[in-house]
């Protein structure tokens, strides 16, 4: 069960959720739950409402009472949350933290109805997002039979006193890293829940082109990649910032290429190039033809594009202020960090300027996504956390 | 870079704990970027004993100056402080003005210490004015400091560079030795083959 899903829906945790469906397809039979909405600021009702099938999958859609009103989410989220995520606290006022999730949606009671309705018709059922409306109550709804990947990120809104609870309800808890894991911990104490790190898999492409790519986008020069939301949430306003001085300051000739869908203004600079959407193929391909990945964001549960560089053998430069991506960083000895314009300088230097090193640490990636991020491991750790949900509502 | 990694080695956190040490050693004797910031933010502090000296003194100065000035004009001389008796005492000295004028001339007492007043004001200004350009001026230096630093650090490589490409050539330029001939011809063997 997921907020949305579909084949051109980009976002992390319906990604996510899409390619474990599809995999789990070999295993299980698997129908997704989900709304009919397409974009997660509005929610609005986009895809016909009843059954499908994608890429093998059952998909089951349901309407979407009432879309978002931005406005009214906005002064309930400062309600709740104080001015910024940051400061959430966990204050006592549960219904008005029901008040905000409902606001916050995607609102579909029918959803979580059918839920209800028709929980025994199904052995399982594996909820993606613990902070959606659909995900809480869907899971309170039938306890007993579910599992959760919360794909939490360190924003402050796994502390609403509302959360906690449902962290210690499922059968078992899928993590995607070891830091989301002591977070939601900590902020819980669900240790007895079963649980494991997994993470997911990628949708890989048989081969990489990396010239192809230069020429189609006529790159001849060295190039750092961005690939994802051109966004202030996820670090590009000072990645921007810092990239410029480092320019500046070294007289590197490094360009920047970013693809993704701006909601920055992009800046006009030399050294920065935006692509815009380009398609799967191409960002495969562009991660072949570039010397590193930046990774700028602060709030991640799981970087799917860093685990992806890793596949193409690139390094990554990552925001040390994300525990999960510094942490990652480090277990995998594939990419370097910074918190400060100073560490980025120098990190950044250093893999410009030395290629032994950059072959290492792509390598070291490749091997550490192909120890943890196979798809045979994915689906044997999903496997044996069914089994162990089972066992234990046997027991 | 001065950093030598080998690629079979690579330890992520190894490699940042150089870094910061490169950046700690780079910045030793200079400002941090958070002094640099706080130096900006105190105008006057930069130059002048904060203890002695208050920074928000001249918007003091400038929005209550008789605090810190004495506005000395032409009569401040004759006025009184004392309600209404002084009123009567301001009438009296006006009345008796003429004839104080007979002993002594108060003119240019009061034309001095009204345009030392004046000066004063000038001074808090010319002061504040000074201290804003010093501080601004350490700041550039700190950056030209920074950016000399930057310019050895690449002077210093290229040198390295140009020297490891001297040796280079001059390898080149000399002959490589001749492989000896199986049966080990040495210089003292010349002529000694069979007849």
């Amino acid at each position: 069960m997921v907020q949305r899903y579909g084949l051109e829906i980009a976002g992390g945790a319906e990604y996510h959720c899409r390619l474990i469906a599809e995999h789990m397809a070999h295993h299980a039979e698997v129908e997704v739950l989900t709304t009919c909405a397409a974009d997660y600021i509005s929610w609005a009702n986009h895809y016909p409402e009843g059954v499908e099938t994608l890429n093998g999958v059952r998909v089951r859609r349901f309407r979407v009472k009432r879309p978002r009103d931005t406005a009214r989410f906005s002064t309930w989220s400062d309600h709740v949350l104080g001015p910024t995520p940051m400061r959430a606290l966990p204050v006592s006022d549960t219904k008005a933290q029901l008040r905000w999730l409902e606001e916050e949606g995607p609102f579909s009671p029918r959803l979580v109805r059918h839920v209800e309705k028709r929980r025994d018709d199904f052995d399982f059922f594996i909820f993606f997002s613990y902070r959606y409306y659909t995900t809480y109550h869907g899971l309170r709804a039938v306890p007993d039979k579910a599992l959760l990947v919360p794909t939490a990120e360190d924003d402050g809104v796994y502390r609403m006193a509302i959360f906690p609870p449902l962290f210690r309800m499922p059968r078992a808890i899928i993590y995607n890293s070891v830091e989301e894991r002591s977070m939601i911990e900590a902020a819980s104490g669900n240790h007895q829940v079963p649980g494991d790190v997994v993470g997911v898999g990628s949708a890989l492409p048989p081969r990489l082109d990396a010239e192809g790519f230069r020429r189609k986008h006529g790159l001849d020069c060295r190039f750092m990649l961005y690939l994802g939301r051109i966004d202030e949430n996820k670090g590009c306003r000072e990645l921007f910032a810092f990239f410029r001085q480092y320019r500046e300051e070294t007289g590197s000739r490094l360009r920047l290429v970013l693809v993704g869908k701006p909601i920055l203004p992009m800046p006009q600079d030399a050294g920065i190039v935006h692509l815009g959407f380009v398609p799967d193929r191409d960002k495969w391909d562009a991660l072949a033809a570039a010397d590193l990945l930046v990774m700028p964001s602060r709030y991640e549960s799981l970087s799917m594009v860093t685990l992806e560089a890793w596949w193409a053998e690139r390094p990554v430069l990552a925001n040390a202020h994300c525990e999960v991506l510094r942490g990652q960083c480090q277990r995998s000895n594939a990419g370097l960090y910074y918190a400060t314009y100073d560490e980025f300088r120098e990190s950044l230097g250093l893999l410009e300027a030395d290629e032994a090193l950059r072959r290492s640490l792509g390598r070291n990636g490749r091997r550490y996504f192909d120890e943890h991020y196979a798809w045979e491991v994915i689906e044997r750790k999903y496997l044996d956390l069914l089994d162990r949900a089972r066992g234990g509502r046997a027991a | 870079m001065s950093f030598e990694i080998r690629s079979k080695d690579v330890d992520v956190e190894a490699i940042m704990r150089s870094i910061r040490k490169r950046i700690e050693e780079k910045r030793q004797g200079l400002y941090t970027d958070e002094e640099i910031r706080e130096i900006a933010d105190h105008r006057l502090d930069a130059v002048l004993d904060a203890h002695e000296f208050n920074s928000d003194f001249i918007k003091d100065f400038r929005s209550d100056p008789s605090r810190w000035n004495f506005p000395f004009a032409a009569d401040t001389v004759y006025r009184s402080s004392r309600g209404a008796v002084g009123q009567a005492l301001e009438l009296v000295r006006r009345v008796l003005r003429p004839i104080q004028k007979l002993f002594w001339n108060p003119n240019p007492m009061i034309a001095a210490l009204s345009r030392q007043s004046d000066l004063n004001a000038y001074y808090v200004h010319l002061l504040h004015n000074l201290a804003v350009e010093v501080t601004k001026l350490n700041l550039e230096v700190q950056e030209l400091k920074n950016r000399a630093l930057q310019l050895q650090g690449r002077l210093e490589f290229q040198a390295r560079r140009e020297k490891t490409l001297e040796e280079m050539v001059v390898y080149r330029d000399v002959p490589p030795p001749k492989e000896p001939r199986s049966g080990g011809e040495g210089p003292g063997s010349s002529g000694g083959g069979p007849d």
